[in-house]
């Protein structure tokens, strides 16, 4: 009906929860909702325990209840079976009947089993056949489970081990890899075969010694990892030819001659063996070991080549390992060879220790380095590139063609002298200046007045070295320094410059040299009297280095000078000579002199100012602690004061 | 190294060229000088050969010395000069073609070698062919390498045993700048024995011509 007013329709829900007051203002109080709870108690107060779903006569009622409502409802059947609001319920309902009529029959059991009359317990009888057999089947049971386990086990630990084995066995390799790159770095290794072999000769360093220098390179890894290895455990070693093992040197000394040759070639002296470094490997010393023994090896057989083939004066012996030969008359020169293998070192210290070291070492390493230079001399790369129409040979002496060199200079560039003439001439030096500097040390040490001073020259060579020797006299330096000489000492021969220019050369003889600074003393003291005349300023009436009259001296001559006084009065003559001494002899004037015979000749006065009569100085009486002072002194005296 | 005079001793008169070098050697001796081996210095004469007609071939003189063994010096008159390795020798044998050698004009110089302190002598017996034609001395004062300042050391030294033969400053030396450090070489020594030689084969014509 369209057109009609819109009725308003209101609608309202229904209240669900009751009102429970209305107060005088109209509030509504409204019944609280039920808890959980509440709602709980409330539904299980509906539940029925009388009526069982399970009993007998309930369920004849239940039966015939069903049967009357079937008759009377057949729709209400659904309702009726299910009860919705019991059926959450009804299980538990059921279990709760079962359990108190089962607690009940317990009950009643116990109680008619506590009277004993119609009830009683009685154990079970167990049967032990059945009880054993079980045991001895749990124990084979037990014995197959726990091989199985240990089967298991025992593969897991074999898989275990075999992958350890492995890593070890890697490790070693690994070790020896590392410690063969080590070696490599440092020694020439190469592979022929299986064998590692290496070369510790001198042939690319230029040597033409004829040994072949090789060594093996062996492993060392069959060692037991899981034992403590030893400190000095290496997984390589090294095997060196046989007679290059143990240790050498070449020894150089000299001695003065033996009377008898009977024990040559014996010479076995040996040092101690140097300390291995440490942090160095084992085969690093041992390889060095025997390369230095190769070395000595080359060159005592140059030496030993050299001795026989080349003349000389007096030739030179070769015995064994030991080459001899005479520098200087009443001298010997040996070089030997001292090889020891390392069982014999224990036998042969003990005999070190009583004989001096005579070992010049200096020799020893000029070998070393001689026969590094002779190496350097057949590889050197001045050869190479040269022109083409040229031979081998230096560049500089390619050159003395077009440079129109000279003889001199020519020999200057060829090599003349072998290994063992340059160790002979350089023994010879070193003996020589030894034998200079010993002298000299001697009169300085034995003679006081005049004094010598030796000034050695840090700068030498291998053949010549300098000394300069000033004679003076303590306190007077500045003013006697006539006597200056420089004395260079060659390989047989030494030099003397003189101040004055003079040179002389004397031989090797060490009583020249004596003798010959004997006479320069005595002429020092001489010089010394010149020189302080100077000073003092008295006169010198004369002076001669080498008087021609009085005794003769057996070594130099005798020097003598006259000085005057000042003033005329009196006069001065010395004569000095290296073996007679010094005598002093002082002038005086006539008048002073008491046993002078008057004579009727002389009738001035004023000849009597004259000097005339000599008297002799007891000069060991003299004050004074040296020859220049007494005469400072004597002068001193013999000048009266104005 | 040093400064060298080469000068020729005439052959003294009624003795032959031996005796005279004997006097000197005597002389010599007695100074004080000490022998010390032997000398040799030879020249030989190579004609160019192909080049343009009316010119006159130039003459290279190749020449060695025992003071320098190593060596081989080639001089053209008054022209360039090289001084050269040994193989020098064997290289003109090679250029064969463009330097001919003359055979007949070989000279040289043997004669003994003696040594005064600081002074080499060089007394020696001048050959061609055979024949010998003079006497050359030479005289190096091996201490200094400056000739004007030693010029007038080494005449004096020279007169003592030449007597009045001692010749004066050889023009090498003249013709070398004034005042600045020009050291003698061995090329100085080698032109003055050239002079000396072309000298005596020039002595040679002048008998020789009343000969033929």
């Amino acid at each position: 009906m369209s057109g009609s007013p819109a009725v308003r329709v209101s609608i309202e829900s229904s209240c669900e929860r009751q009102v429970q007051e209305v107060s005088l203002d109209g509030v509504e109080t409204y019944v609280p909702p039920l808890s959980m709870s509440q709602n709980l108690a409330k539904l299980a107060q509906r539940i029925d325990f009388g009526q069982g779903s399970d009993s007998d006569e309930e369920d004849l009622n239940g039966e015939s209840r069903e049967s009357e409502w079937s008759k009377q409802n057949p729709d209400e059947e659904g309702p009726v079976k299910f009860q919705p609001c019991l059926w959450p319920w009804d299980s538990v309902r059921n279990n709760l009947r079962s359990a108190l009529t089962e607690m009940c029959v317990l009950h009643d059991v116990l109680s008619i089993v506590k009277e004993k009359k119609y009830m009683a317990l009685d154990p079970v009888s167990q049967d032990p056949t059945v009880a054993k057999a079980p045991q001895v089947f749990q124990l084979i049971s037990k014995k197959k489970s726990l091989a199985t386990a240990a089967q298991v086990l025992l593969k897991g630990a074999e898989k275990l081990s075999k992958s350890v084995a492995e890593s070890q066995e890697q490790r070693r390799q690994r070790d020896f890899n590392a410690e063969l790159l080590h070696l490599r770095s440092q020694w020439k290794l190469r592979k022929v075969g299986d064998k590692i072999l290496g070369d510790l000769s001198y042939r690319s360093a230029g040597s033409l010694f004829t040994h072949h220098g090789t060594f093996e390179v062996i492993k060392n890894t069959d060692i037991d990892l899981d034992k403590k290895i030893p400190d000095d455990y290496c997984p390589l070693n090294v095997q060196i030819p046989s007679d290059l093992e143990g240790s050498a040197y070449i020894k150089v000394s000299i001695q003065k001659q033996a009377p008898d040759i009977g024990d040559l070639g014996t010479v076995n002296l040996f040092r101690r063996q140097p300390k291995a470094r440490p942090g160095a490997q084992a085969w690093h010393s041992k390889l060095e070991a025997a390369q230095n023994v190769l070395l000595c090896k080359e060159i005592f057989a140059q030496l030993s080549r050299e001795a026989v083939q080349i003349k000389s004066h007096i030739p030179h012996i070769v015995v064994k390992n030991q080459i001899i030969s005479q520098p200087f008359p009443g001298l010997q020169l040996s070089i030997s060879l001292c090889h020891s293998s390392v069982e014999k070192k224990n036998q042969r210290t003990s005999p070190d220790k009583t004989k001096p070291d005579d070992h010049l070492y200096v020799l020893e390493h000029n070998l070393h380095q001689l026969i590094r230079e002779f190496h350097k001399q057949t590889l050197s790369s001045s050869v190479m590139p040269h022109p083409a129409s040229v031979p081998f040979g230096p560049k500089r002496l390619r050159l003395a063609g077009p440079m129109a060199y000279d003889k001199a200079e020519i020999s200057s560039l060829q090599p003349s002298d072998g290994l063992l003439e340059k160790i002979i001439k350089q023994a010879k030096h070193i003996f020589l200046r030894s034998r200079t500097a010993r002298t000299i040390d001697c009169l300085a040490s034995r003679i006081e007045d005049p004094q010598i001073q030796a000034h050695w020259s840090n700068i030498n060579d291998v053949y010549e070295s300098s000394v300069k020797v000033l004679i003076t006299s303590q306190g007077y330096e500045q003013i006697c320094k006539s006597i200056q000489l420089q004395l260079n000492i060659g390989v047989e021969q030494i030099r003397v410059v003189h101040r004055d220019g003079r040179v002389i050369t004397l031989s090797h003889q060490e009583q020249e040299l004596q003798d010959f600074l004997l006479s320069q003393m005595s002429q020092h003291q001489v010089h010394a009297v010149q020189q302080l005349a100077k000073v003092m300023g008295w006169h010198v009436l004369s002076f001669s280095n080498h008087v021609g009259l009085g005794a003769i001296e057996s070594i130099g001559n005798a020097s003598a000078i006259t000085v005057a006084s000042p003033n005329g009065e009196y006069a001065i003559s010395v004569r000095n000579g290296p073996e007679s001494g010094c005598k002093v002899l002082v002038q005086f004037p006539r008048c002073q002199a008491k046993d002078l015979p008057k004579s009727d000749v002389l009738q001035d006065g004023k000849w009597s100012h004259l000097r005339g009569p000599y008297k002799e100085v007891h000069w060991s009486r003299m004050e004074g602690r040296n020859f220049v002072y007494k005469m400072e002194l004597l002068m001193a005296a013999l000048t009266p004061c104005p | 190294m040093g400064v060298t005079c080469v000068c020729q001793v005439p052959v003294a008169e009624g003795k032959s060229v031996q005796q005279t070098v004997d006097q000197l050697h005597k002389k010599l001796e007695q100074l004080g000088g000490v022998k010390q081996g032997s000398f040799f210095v030879d020249c030989e004469t190579y004609h160019t050969t192909g080049n343009a007609s009316g010119q006159p071939s130039k003459l290279l003189y190749v020449m060695h010395n025992s003071e320098t063994p190593l060596s081989c010096l080639a001089l053209y008159e008054g022209g360039p000069y090289l001084t050269a390795d040994a193989n020098f020798d064997v290289l003109m044998v090679k250029l064969k073609s463009h330097f001919q050698n003359a055979k007949g004009h070989k000279v040289e110089s043997r004669g003994a070698r003696y040594r005064y302190c600081d002074f080499l002598v060089k007394l020696g017996t001048v050959t061609m062919s055979s024949s010998a034609r003079g006497i050359s001395v030479e005289v190096e004062y091996c201490a200094c390498v400056v000739p004007g300042d030693c010029w007038n050391l080494m005449k004096e030294f020279m007169q003592s045993f030449l007597g009045s033969n001692a010749p004066e400053i050889p023009s090498v030396f003249t013709s070398k700048p004034e005042g600045l450090f020009a050291p003698a070489d061995c090329m100085d020594t080698m032109s003055q024995y050239l002079e000396l030689f072309s000298k005596v084969r020039k002595q040679q014509v002048l008998p020789g011509s009343s000969v033929r």
